[in-house]
């Protein structure tokens, strides 16, 4: 849309009172740059106020007067009530002040006995209501009405306010809900990627007797730790023990697992973890060895993988 | 002998430099009809009291800024009271949502043309000018700027409780509006 239909639209809307608050700061920037739209705004103002002319009118309430002087007394508005721009001059002058004279006077007077009937009234007033005036006056009564009608506007900001306070509640409730959904996620993605750190190897042999042997190796690299589960393994000599080693890439020879003794069936579960720290992809072996395992690897490997 | 009746605009004038008899005489002549449109505007009595008398503290406080070169006293007192109803509907919560559907079919400026008993004829001619001129718009433009006039709602809302695209509303008081201005000014 052409930057000239935009702001004859902004300025229409504004006009009926339609724009949302980012839009209104929108036109309020064109307003201050371009004399045009700021032109066009105020116009078209203008224009809407114009329908106002259309509207039915209605009386409002006999003491709205009474209630706006009591609204600009309350507000401390410069000249309320008082009739300003009258020129007096003469004659005029001594007049006003015998009239300024004996408002004073009458005032006093007035003054007076509005204390003593306050006083009366006092006297008289039930006990269980004190407070209850019974020296009404228009006055009186236009600042209980400023005052109930204050009271309403704090009664609906209040109200305003405790639905704001709600509505944040709601969504502190929502988002800690939420919160909880995703540690509960970020615990699961870490179990997962604990996991996906779990190797698991199979290990085959090569030679005859081992053929039916099964061996199986669930290697957790990160905390260098393992599982080695034997089957139908063949017994060893009395003098002779499986040891079970982890090749490590990055070393010149295979590390010890320590020495794997099976039961009669030749099955074995264990856990094994290296002498030394392990780094990089593991390849898992197994070989027999003298009683009681060795240092370094001296028999046949009869088993690799995977 | 009597004086002869003084203009909006005089009175306006005279209110901004203190004359509080001006400003009764104001009162007098434009608190039924901006009382009028702000019931229209709060659905609500007491609301309406309480800003008429709020935008009326508010016009003897700057009636000073007044300038009769740029517009009517009435328009002027319109712009200020229509400010106050939508900135009590804001504080409402109310612009966000029709608050009666009902209010959809009460929303039209149905005045009638025929001069009221004391209204003073440069006004009643203005009326006859601006509903003559309304008429004159197509039946969608009007609708919508009589009930966007009405409601103080915002263009989102008035697209949802009237079914119509935003798109269409916001073009339809685009046109509306200018084309109002133009027959006014006294265009074709």
């Amino acid at each position: 849309m052409m930057d000239e239909e935009r702001f004859q639209e902004l300025a229409a809307m504004n006009a009926l009172g339609m724009l949302e608050n980012d839009e209104k700061r929108a036109l309020d920037g064109a307003v201050a740059r371009d004399k045009e739209v700021r032109s066009l705004t105020l116009e078209l103002e203008q224009v809407t106020a114009e329908l106002a002319y259309l509207i039915q009118p209605v009386e409002p309430p006999a003491n709205m007067k009474k209630r706006i002087r009591a609204k600009m007394r309350a507000k401390g508005v410069k000249g309320a009530g008082v009739s300003r721009g009258v020129i007096i001059g003469g004659t005029g002058w001594a007049l006003a002040a015998s009239f300024a004279l004996v408002s004073v006077w009458l005032w006093q007077q007035r003054s007076s006995m509005t204390q003593q009937l306050a006083a009366a009234s006092r006297a008289i007033a039930p006990v269980n209501n004190p407070a209850t005036p019974l020296v009404d006056d228009g006055k009186t009564r236009t600042l209980e009405e400023e005052l109930k009608k204050r009271r309403d506007e704090f009664e609906a900001q209040k109200l305003a306010l405790a639905k704001e306070i709600e509505m944040l509640n709601k969504r502190e409730t929502e988002a800690k809900a939420q919160t909880a959904r995703l540690t509960a996620e970020v615990a699961a993605l870490k179990e997962q990627e604990q996991q996906s750190q779990l190797q698991i190897a199979t290990l085959q042999s090569k030679v005859w007797e081992y053929r039916r042997s099964e061996m199986l190796v669930v290697w957790d690299q990160k905390r260098s730790q393992g599982v080695v589960m034997l089957d139908k393994m063949p017994k060893v000599d009395s003098d002779k023990d499986y040891q079970l080693w982890v090749v490590d890439p990055s070393k010149p020879n295979p590390v010890s697992a320590g020495v794997v003794t099976v039961d009669a069936k030749g099955s074995v579960k264990t856990v094994f973890k290296p002498v030394e720290a392990v780094s990089g992809e593991a390849k898992f072996a197994l070989s027999i060895e003298k009683k009681g395992g060795v240092p370094k690897s001296e028999g046949q490997l009869l088993m690799v993988g995977p | 002998m009597s004086q002869p009746e003084l203009s909006e605009e005089d009175l306006l004038q005279r209110a901004g430099r203190g004359d509080s008899r001006a400003f009764d005489q104001l009162y007098d002549r434009m608190a039924p009809r901006l009382f009028g449109l702000l019931r229209q505007m709060l659905h609500d009595e007491r609301e309406a009291e309480d800003i008429l008398q709020d935008g009326f503290v508010l016009l003897w406080e700057r009636a000073s800024t007044f300038d009769p070169e740029r517009s009517k006293a009435f328009t002027w007192a319109v712009m200020l009271f229509r400010h106050k109803a939508i900135d009590r509907m804001r504080m409402l919560g109310r612009r966000n949502r029709l608050v009666d559907s009902a209010a959809l079919e009460q929303s039209t400026l149905g005045a009638s043309l025929q001069a009221g008993v004391d209204e003073e004829v440069q006004a009643h001619e203005r009326r006859v000018v601006v509903g003559e001129a309304l008429k004159e718009l197509p039946k969608e433009q009007r609708q919508l700027i009589e009930f966007a006039f009405l409601k103080g709602l915002t263009h989102h809302v008035i697209a949802e409780s009237l079914g119509i695209p935003l798109g269409t509303v916001k073009t339809n008081i685009r046109r509306g509006l200018l084309r109002l201005r133009d027959l006014l000014k006294g265009g074709a």
